[in-house]
């Protein structure tokens, strides 16, 4: 039983092997052969998601890999097995008129296996390595249209990876120096007995770096409103649903249990998550790209998930309604997030546009898209009814409690208050900018239309089942939580170290919806104000169009990151290098030119010694001292200067600078003897 | 006379290797097959004298009372005898089919074999004379191989090696001096060989002699700033840079240093001292030098030739830690390293023989027209920036790990040089990998890519048989630092 935690990692990699192998010969054998393989491994994350089992191989890479399946990792597990089964049903379709398709399911389901590997971890040496196959692997999928923008996009996020990864690393050098181990639960009963936390708080820190990047925590979110866009959309909704959650699985563990019950911690995160939620919600309020919209979007709800982490950490043992409030929305994220960029991608797959202007309009007579469509907005914006709506109660009554906890303890409530209406805020700006997807998809009319609104066909059936399964899922959750959602959260509770809330939560009692109404009176008062007045001017033929008005300042990524990297990191390394290099060699430039002279006095005093003696006895004529000789190309043994090569400037050429330490490395010898 | 074995794998390249340049071959396939022959039969004495034999030493000629040619088989001597021998059948397997592309090749097998006898001496020596002499034979017999093009360039970086060699050589000498002057028996012990009695009072007159001698041994593995030569030495034909100058021959100069410090003079005399600090520091600058300067350079064989610096100096690093810990991960990345770096010196050599393309810039595309090529090299690539699983990662964290041990300040600095390494690594390997993948458009069209497809299969065999070894390596690290706990003790 054990060794289907290692099966459900492998399994796809090599299935990814062996679809490659098949696709050279059969690409229909090949889509099906994918499309079975993610079945049988989503069955298999089911069926293991209910027994709690362990396996390790201690010997296995180093300090050995240890995996563990039961609880949240259960959970995670199907909802990775359910993201690529839906992705994988759709690509077959999507990718129709693409190219190097066999390299796109190599590598897509390689990640299958690496994302899986990190969510059954047990400890941060397994996740780590998983984390790497799964960054690699991935940037494959990024780039695979190789258009300009998306190597571009490729490069940013390995950039973020790679140096994610690294910071990460450090962090684990320094907690395995500090504790001695990187299992989780163990680091949380060490650092629960430690008085001095600072160093852990240090370790933590780094190594949440890298999980943080690959979640999309600000600062680090850069990558990602470009790297999901330029994806394949199937893709995209991998690298949105559940890629991102493999980093908000390594901050889950950080906070949850290695830093459990921890307020510091807690505020931290929750600092970041409020940065994110708002910051994600703004961009994507001005987006005027379907996909990069819903990329904002990701990080926004990223942000949401970040608060409910960091609002666990501040309750401590009272969590219950914050640890619901967390898993729960990774599910709905994962589930409702999915089905947004299948949608997008159908619009991409029939009309290969994505700006709001030139898709305008396509999906009016569509009213099968419009619904799935319409359920996911519902889902995410958190309108009663659908899933959305059930975590993000409970992440709202998370930040109520907190405040009357400060309240009965006599201490001010501002900060709390302040996140508490910025996250009916961001939730508000939500609807806002799926509303404007949504106006601008299947309401309004394209002052422009194209000859691109096939009445027929626009996608199979396997596509319109995966949509179907997608939205009845989402309705389901929102409608029966007791039944669905509240399970699943009782399951995840162990590892979060948190208990089922005392009395079942009412979402439907007037003090819960009264969140959603308020969200709702926001976005409908930003849509109407800013959105429609602000975004959307007039153009030259007198129709309103939707305008790009983020400032091209506020760009991060481009202003401060490449630069540092690219140019400031290697000019002050490359300089420190330079001076001390060229230190040194003008110091052995300088004890070679000494060196030369005394070997050239030398040999001429010695030339002309021989010269004055051949004048005595062989009657030669009588030599002037110093004249000068012809000496051929090498009498300093190496004259000859090599084509300088402009990267490179070495030692000066003559004897190369060698001889010097030849030589005083003889002087040294000698002297030693000598004395 | 059972360890009289020990002696042939020296003398058989050396007489045998006469062979090949004193036969006027007809045909290529017969100066091959006695080539090969000659290899493999060194390499499969070597591998029995290493498993097979006693321990026992070996005297050959005794000097004086305390100063003699001897042998021995130690741990470290079987580690790097084994990994030698593996990789010179290897790399003579490659250069039958790079070689017919360039001249004299009698010539070159003749100083190939050779020096596959003076490494192997290398490995096997029992003190620290016998060391240096075949270190200086390596010198030699190497040389020819580096300027085998004969033309200027080659003519230069002969000479920059000559000079490089004969000064470090010369500066290794004052160690071996005190080393003889200090004890009363030189053969290699794991802790030193020095006479506690005459070292008394004379602490510091031998950590300052130890530095001499350890910039001295230095040069061969490149340690700044004596490293001008290797990548200069990157003109010579790719199996030579591939063997000589990521594996053998700075490989010999990290070895040496090894048992200059921990079997000459001990690391109870040198931890905690300037000596220690000034070595991990001069290891330290060289990583960052290395991998900057890889960075910044846009020929290939001279980029990974900086990396090869680099590199050697994580070893350095590791040994002058001054652990048996850090020992025996600086052991475990000089095995990944000469694994990995042999394979992407062997790509970028079937890249040349195949397009005659040595920027990095040329490479652009050419990832799906030589598809075994370059897929060997991205997994080598991987192994090299230590991605996990991949080979480098473990020796790096194993190194990373004995140097949090340590408890000195500097090593700690050294974790985060590691790190910055790990990152420009990663620039300078993954800008070769990404343009080779995915070439920006419009460069493949304009441009003639006859001849850009892979190389036959007698290329093709050993690249593939070493990457696919790296990544076996890769997946059991435990096991081989339980085994290299093991030598270093035994």
């Amino acid at each position: 039983m054990a060794l289907l935690l290692p099966f459900l990692v492998i399994f796809p990699m090599a299935g990814a092997v062996v679809s490659y192998i098949i696709g050279r010969r059969n690409k229909n054998a090949r889509n099906m052969f994918a499309n079975a393989l993610v079945t049988v491994e989503f069955a298999v994350a089911i069926f293991m998601s209910s027994k709690s089992v362990e396996f390790s191989s201690a010997s296995f890479c180093g300090l050995g890999i240890n995996f563990a399946d039961g609880g949240l990792r259960g959970i995670l597990s199907v909802l990775c097995g359910f993201i690529w089964f839906t992705s994988t049903l759709f690509s077959t379709e999507y990718l129709k008129s693409y190219r190097n398709r066999n390299r796109y399911y190599f590598f897509m389901l390689s990640t299958l296996g690496a994302t899986m590997g990190v969510f059954l971890s047990t400890d941060f040496y397994t996740a780590l390595i998983f984390f790497e196959i799964m960054s690699f692997t991935s940037y494959v999928l990024v780039v695979h249209d190789e258009t300009e923008e998306a190597l571009y996009a490729g490069a940013t996020y390995l950039a973020v990876a790679v140096i994610g990864g690294l910071v990460t690393l450090l962090g684990m050098f320094f907690m395995y120096h500090l504790t001695g181990t990187l299992d989780m639960r163990e680091l949380g009963e060490i650092i629960k007995n430690v008085s001095d936390k600072k160093p852990y708080y240090i370790a933590g820190l780094l190594i949440s770096f890298g999980f943080g990047a690959k979640a999309g925590a600000f600062p680090l979110h850069i990558w990602l409103p470009q790297a999901h866009p330029v994806a394949p959309a199937p893709a995209s909704a991998l690298l949105s649903c559940i890629l991102t959650k493999a980093g908000v699985f390594g901050i889950l563990a950080l906070s949850c249990q290695v830093f459990m019950y921890d307020a510091n911690w807690g505020f931290f995160v929750l600092i970041i998550g409020t940065i994110t939620m708002v910051l994600g919600a703004v961009i994507a309020v001005f987006s005027i790209n379907l996909k990069r919209t819903l990329a904002c979007s990701s990080l926004s709800q990223i942000g949401f998930i970040l608060v409910g982490i960091g609002m666990q950490g501040l309750l401590g043992e009272e969590n219950a309604l914050a640890s619901g409030g967390t898993i729960l929305h990774i599910i709905n994220h994962g589930v409702i997030k999915c089905t947004l960029f299948l949608c997008a991608g159908v619009v991409y797959m029939n009309i290969h546009k994505l700006n709001l202007n030139e898709i305008r309009g396509w999906g009016k007579d569509k009213p099968f898209l419009k619904i799935v469509f319409l359920i996911g907005l519902l889902g995410i914006v958190g309108i009663p009814l659908w899933g959305g709506y059930i975590s993000k109660t409970l992440l709202h009554e998370s930040i109520v409690e907190y405040s009357h906890l400060l309240v009965n303890a006599g201490q001010s409530t501002l900060i709390f208050d302040i996140i508490e209406w910025l996250f009916l805020f961001s939730g508000g700006l939500t609807l806002a900018y799926m509303t404007k997807l949504y106006m601008a998809l299947f309401v309004e009319e394209n002052p422009y239309p194209e000859k691109h609104s096939s009445k027929g066909k626009y996608m199979n059936h396997t596509t319109t089942a995966v949509l179907l399964l997608c939205a009845t899922i989402i309705t389901v959750f929102g409608i029966l939580p007791h039944n669905t959602l509240d399970v699943i959260a009782h399951c995840a509770r162990p590892f979060m170290n948190s208990t089922d809330p005392a009395h079942a939560v009412h979402y439907f009692s007037f003090a819960n919806l009264k969140g959603a109404l308020i969200t709702v009176v926001i976005g409908a008062a930003v849509f109407f104000l800013f959105v429609r007045k602000a975004l959307m001017a007039t153009d030259e033929n007198g129709n309103r169009v939707y305008i790009d008005a983020w400032p091209s300042w506020l760009d991060i990524e481009k202003n401060i990151y490449r630069p540092v990297l690219v140019k400031i990191l290697p000019a002050v390394l490359g300089c420190a290098a330079k001076v001390f290099a060229g230190f040194l060699e003008d110091l052995m430039f300088v004890i070679l030119v000494v060196f030369v002279l005394v070997v050239r006095f030398f040999t001429e005093s010695f030339e002309y010694i021989a010269e004055v003696g051949m004048y005595i006895f062989l009657n030669k004529e009588m030599p002037k001292y110093g004249e000068k000789r012809e000496y051929g190309d090498d009498v300093y043994f190496s004259t000859f200067t090599p084509e300088l090569h402009d990267e490179e400037k070495g030692f000066r050429e003559n004897l190369s600078g060698a001889l010097v330490f030849f030589g005083v490395g003889m002087v040294a010898a000698l002297l030693y003897i000598i004395f | 006379m059972a360890s009289m074995i020990i002696l042939l794998p020296i003398i058989l390249p050396f007489f045998g290797s006469f062979i090949i340049i004193a036969k006027p071959f007809r045909d290529r396939l017969k100066m091959r097959i006695c080539t090969m022959s000659i290899v493999l039969a060194t390499m499969f004495i070597a591998l029995y004298a290493i498993y097979f034999s006693g321990v026992e030493s070996l005297t050959v000629y005794r000097f004086a009372s305390n100063m003699s040619l001897a042998f021995r088989l130690d741990g470290l001597a079987k580690f790097y005898g084994t990994m030698v021998s593996i990789l010179w059948t290897a790399t003579t397997i490659y250069a039958f089919e790079y070689m017919s592309h360039e001249k004299y090749e009698q010539r070159f097998f003749l100083f190939f074999t050779m020096s596959f006898g003076v490494v192997l001496g290398i490995a096997f020596s029992a003190n620290l004379l016998t060391l240096y002499l075949f270190y200086e034979f390596l010198t030699l017999t190497t040389l020819p191989l580096v300027m085998h093009e004969m033309d200027k360039k080659a003519y230069h970086a002969g000479k920059i090696y000559l000079t490089h060699m004969m000064g470090g050589a010369s500066l290794a000498f004052v160690g071996l001096v005190i080393i003889i002057c200090y004890s009363n028996n030189i053969d290699f012990k794991l802790g030193g060989v020095l006479n506690p009695a005459m070292v008394a009072g004379n602490e510091n007159i031998l950590r300052f002699t130890f530095l001499v001698a350890f910039f001295g041994f230095g040069v061969k593995a490149a340690i700044f700033p004596f490293y001008y030569w290797l990548p200069t030495a990157s003109v010579a034909p790719t199996p030579v840079t591939a063997l000589l100058h990521a594996v053998a021959v700075v490989k010999s100069g990290v070895f040496a240093i090894i048992r200059l410090t921990y079997f000459c003079y001990g690391i109870d005399l040198l931890r905690g001292s300037f000596a220690q600090n000034i070595m991990m520091g001069a290891a330290l600058f060289t990583i960052v030098f290395g991998s900057t300067m890889a960075l910044k350079t846009s020929h290939i064989k001279r980029r990974f030739a900086y990396s090869t610096m680099s590199n050697l100096s994580y070893i350095i690093f590791a040994v002058s830690i001054m652990t048996l810990n850090g020992l025996a991960g600086g052991l475990l990345h000089m095995l990944y390293h000469a694994v990995v770096k042999i394979t992407i010196f062997f790509c970028a050599g079937a890249i040349l023989v195949q397009t005659h393309r040595e920027y990095v810039k040329q490479m652009e595309g050419l990832g799906t027209k030589m598809p075994i090529i370059f897929g060997c090299f991205t997994v080598a690539g991987f192994g090299l920036v230590g991605v996990p699983p991949f080979a480098g990662f473990h020796s790096k964290w194993n190194i990373a790990i004995a140097a949090l041990q340590s408890a000195n300040p500097l090593a700690y600095a050294g974790i985060m040089v590691l790190i910055i390494s790990a990152l420009l690594t990663a620039l300078y390997v993954f800008t070769v990998v990404i343009s080779a993948y995915f070439p920006k458009t419009g460069v493949l069209e304009n441009r003639d890519d006859t001849g850009a497809h892979d190389p036959p299969k007698l290329m093709t065999l050993p690249i593939v048989a070493l990457t696919v070894l790296s990544v076996v390596l890769g997946f059991m690290p435990a096991q081989l630092m339980q085994l290299l706990r093991f030598i270093i003790s035994s």
